[in-house]
């Protein structure tokens, strides 16, 4: 209900119109060669574009921001439709598996020398950019490293540690993280966590090796596989010591809670750094980061695909080869806080030594890049995303207080069952 | 698909007579068509070509290509394959599709009834020889129509939030606790409803003082000399004048009422699911879900293809009923 989402959608509508009136093109003047490029917001792109349109004279980069990730996605699913696309597209990692499970549409990677640059990535990371048939579809952009932001104010008022690593230490599980809720709420009777969907279903789930999928798009294990059921658990654990302010995501009291104080703990991501810093600019100093329980934990990025349709593949891949470069991938964190993908960067003292003034000079850097160092590759098929919206929503009727906790699971099976029906 | 909004023109002026004017005049031009080029006989259909053109495009194409996709399992980027009547069959067993109807209907009827006796009261108002201003009180009732929606929905959603909103403000003043308006199943269609209500009561209102402007005005003098009162008058003269002008309204509003879309979209926001239940999906949204967001064009038609039956059975009942009413005059 955010108003920039509200706003975001119906620029998509405009935007979609825009985009596909716009793709025809690709008409070279000159020798010049014009590339499409389709973002969205939060990607951090706009000052590496700048560089390579001064670097590659003969080149000219059209970008287009379509708003956010869904309408991208819309805007990108109604250009393939129709037969048509640009010549570089970026793909957030939750639709990833919708459009990878239909590879034909993009152009194979490998068949532009992907195989060489693979190793710089982070293995799981790549994967997402996979298909089933083995072809690569799209190059991963930023890793979403999660942490856990945290008010030192709030806790202190708690009667909490505020300490960065005293407070990592409160949680190495996700029992142990209830419990600190539990005892946030006994103090101040307020919830400790935004909800239960982005702060713990979200990212205990994608700890495990293995999700929805087994090892094929056929394999559904959603309603077997035990890491699902543990971490739909925890979430149900959390919801009954009322360790959450249930506050969606992305609404504006989300952003207002931020500032107030609503609640005092957050999964954030690496890129999420910026969000809060500027929704809750007053709030400067008094965040700092600890580690996530279980410490693995991602949350978003992109992977960057060239459709089929493209009249200029090898330039395409030539600029998406560059722009994630190791030493772009640095020069964009720096400047908007989204983790690189190329693990060799880690152990750099760019990143060892970088730490963020909003977040009470914490060494960021390496928090973010333990976070993604240990998480293993998991299958996601072409469902993905439905099924995670069904089980999501049963644990959102829960929260509310809509539906009683004992049936949550049941429910959710019953709704992922009925979504992957119809 | 039928996503778009209905196009609200302006009531038609009563048949009988139209037809017995152009019945008077109709020998006269009928003889020179004859005697005149074929080029002018066809000229009429070059003008009115264009919207007939575009229509067939945007218009008429998709709503077949719809009943047509409606028969396959669509992937708008992969394969296609024809399944008959399975999207259908999938469909009415589909507790979801159900669930949107109930919906569709509660926040129809939550919007509209409210909507068309306050558009009635105000129209009442507005008609009063003695108000003051009365043009600008009358373009004011516009104002909500021609505000962008976004901008409504964004405005209502705080006024309806949990926390800070407004509302619950106001209700904890007096003691009540707080409502959670977007979780409620029956509180959120209060809230899609308020903002449809808002949205169209001042062009209803509109409709009416236009009707109510056209009805005689010795009429009510009669009444009154036979000792009819305010609401004597109003019930026994103002009503059954308007009788055809409601029933246009009552149509117009039940078209748009099964079509509501881009206000459970937007509180929908980021998800398409109308919230975590389910609760305020519309038959439109979940057509929306079915065929953008998961990829199911085939699914989504059927149930396009479904909301467009129950409009057309809609409308006939109202046809047929405002036939009936009008000819008992």
């Amino acid at each position: 209900m955010s108003a920039k989402r509200i706003a975001r959608t119906v620029i998509a509508g405009g935007a979609a119109l825009a985009l596909l009136a716009g793709c025809s093109g690709g008409g070279d003047t000159d020798g010049k060669i014009t590339l499409d490029v389709w973002t969205f917001g939060g990607m951090g792109l706009d000052e590496a574009f700048a560089t390579y349109q001064e670097e590659n004279p003969n080149i000219i980069l059209k970008v287009t921001n379509a708003g956010g990730s869904d309408e991208q996605a819309q805007a990108l699913t109604t250009a393939l439709a129709g037969g048509k696309g640009p010549d570089v597209a970026a793909i957030e990692v939750g639709y990833m598996s919708q459009f990878k499970a239909q590879p034909q549409n993009f152009v194979d990677l490998r068949t532009l020398g992907s195989d060489d640059i693979e190793s710089s990535f982070l293995d799981w990371r790549w994967s997402q950019g996979v298909a089933a048939d083995g072809s690569v579809v799209g190059i991963p952009t930023d890793v979403g490293g999660l942490a856990m932001a945290y008010r030192t104010d709030l806790f202190e008022a708690a009667g909490l540690p505020s300490d960065r690593d005293e407070v990592s230490a409160l949680w190495p599980t996700w029992d142990d993280f209830i419990e600190v809720g539990a005892e946030y709420r006994a103090a101040t009777g307020k919830g400790m966590i935004d909800n239960v969907n982005s702060a713990i279903f979200n990212p205990a789930v994608r700890q495990g090796s293995e999700m929805y999928y087994g090892d094929g798009d056929d394999d559904l294990i959603y309603d077997s596989n035990p890491d699902v059921q543990e971490a739909f658990g925890y979430a149900l654990d959390a919801i009954d010591a009322g360790i959450s302010s249930r506050t969606p995501s992305w609404s504006e009291a989300w952003n207002a809670g931020m500032n107030n104080g609503d609640f005092a703990v957050l999964a954030a991501p690496a890129w999420m750094m910026t969000y809060i810093s500027q929704q809750a600019p007053d709030t400067s100093g008094k965040w700092d980061i600890a580690a996530v329980p279980e410490n693995a934990g991602n949350w978003g990025g992109s992977q960057l695909a060239i459709p089929a349709k493209s009249d200029h593949p090898e330039e395409a891949f030539a600029f998406i080869e560059w722009l994630m470069s190791p030493e772009r991938q640095l020069e964009i964190f720096q400047a908007h806080g989204n983790f690189p993908s190329t693990p060799e960067l880690y152990e750099t003292e760019d990143i060892q030594n970088f730490t963020s003034e909003f977040f009470n000079d914490a060494p960021v850097g390496p928090i973010y890049a333990n976070s993604v160092a240990s998480i293993e590759p998991i299958f996601e098929g072409p469902q993905q995303r439905i099924i995670d919206t069904a089980i999501l929503n049963s644990l959102s009727q829960v929260e509310n207080g809509e539906e009683p906790a004992a049936d949550a699971w049941s429910t959710a099976l019953k709704n992922v069952k009925t979504a992957l029906g119809g | 698909m039928v996503l778009s909004a209905p196009p609200r023109s302006t009531p038609a002026p009563q048949r009988p007579q139209s037809t017995k004017s152009a019945k008077s005049t109709g020998l006269k031009p009928r003889r020179r068509i004859k005697s005149a080029s074929r080029v002018d006989a066809f000229a009429p259909y070059m003008y009115i070509a264009p919207f007939f053109a575009l229509f067939a495009v945007f218009g008429l194409f998709p709503t077949v290509f719809t009943f047509y996709v409606a028969l396959f399992d669509w992937n708008p980027i992969g394969g296609q394959t024809f399944i008959g009547l399975d999207n259908f069959v999938t469909l009415y067993g589909d507790e979801r599709f159900w669930n949107a109807m109930r919906n569709t209907f509660s926040i129809w009827i939550l919007s509209t009834v409210p909507q068309l006796l306050l558009a009635l009261f105000l129209a009442q108002l507005l008609n009063n020889a003695r108000l003051k201003f009365a043009n600008l009180f009358r373009m004011t009732m516009l104002v909500p129509y021609i505000t962008s929606v976004v901008a409504t929905t964004i405005v209502f959603a705080s006024l309806f939030g949990r926390d800070y909103g407004l509302i619950n403000s106001f209700l904890n003043f007096f003691g009540v606790e707080s409502i959670d308006f977007a979780a409620n199943t029956f509180a959120s269609h209060i809230m899609v409803s308020t903002m449809v209500l808002w949205r169209w009561f001042g062009y209803n209102t509109l409709i009416y003082l236009a009707a109510l402007q056209a009805i005689p005005k010795d009429i009510y003098e009669a009444a009154a000399i036979d000792g009819a009162g305010g609401f004597k008058q109003f019930f026994y003269v103002t009503i059954p004048s308007l009788r055809p002008v409601i029933i246009f309204t009552i149509i117009v509003s039940t078209i748009g009422g099964l079509q509501v879309f881009t206000e459970p979209l937007l509180l929908s926001a980021p998800g398409l699911t109308g919230g975590s239940g389910r609760q305020f999906q519309t038959l439109s949204l979940f057509m929306y879900e079915q065929g953008f967001g998961n990829f199911q064009f085939g699914y989504g038609s059927a149930i396009g293809v479904t909301l467009f039956a129950l409009i057309v059975v809609f409308s006939v009942i109202n046809y047929l009923l405002s036939r009936r009413i009008t000819s008992d005059d």
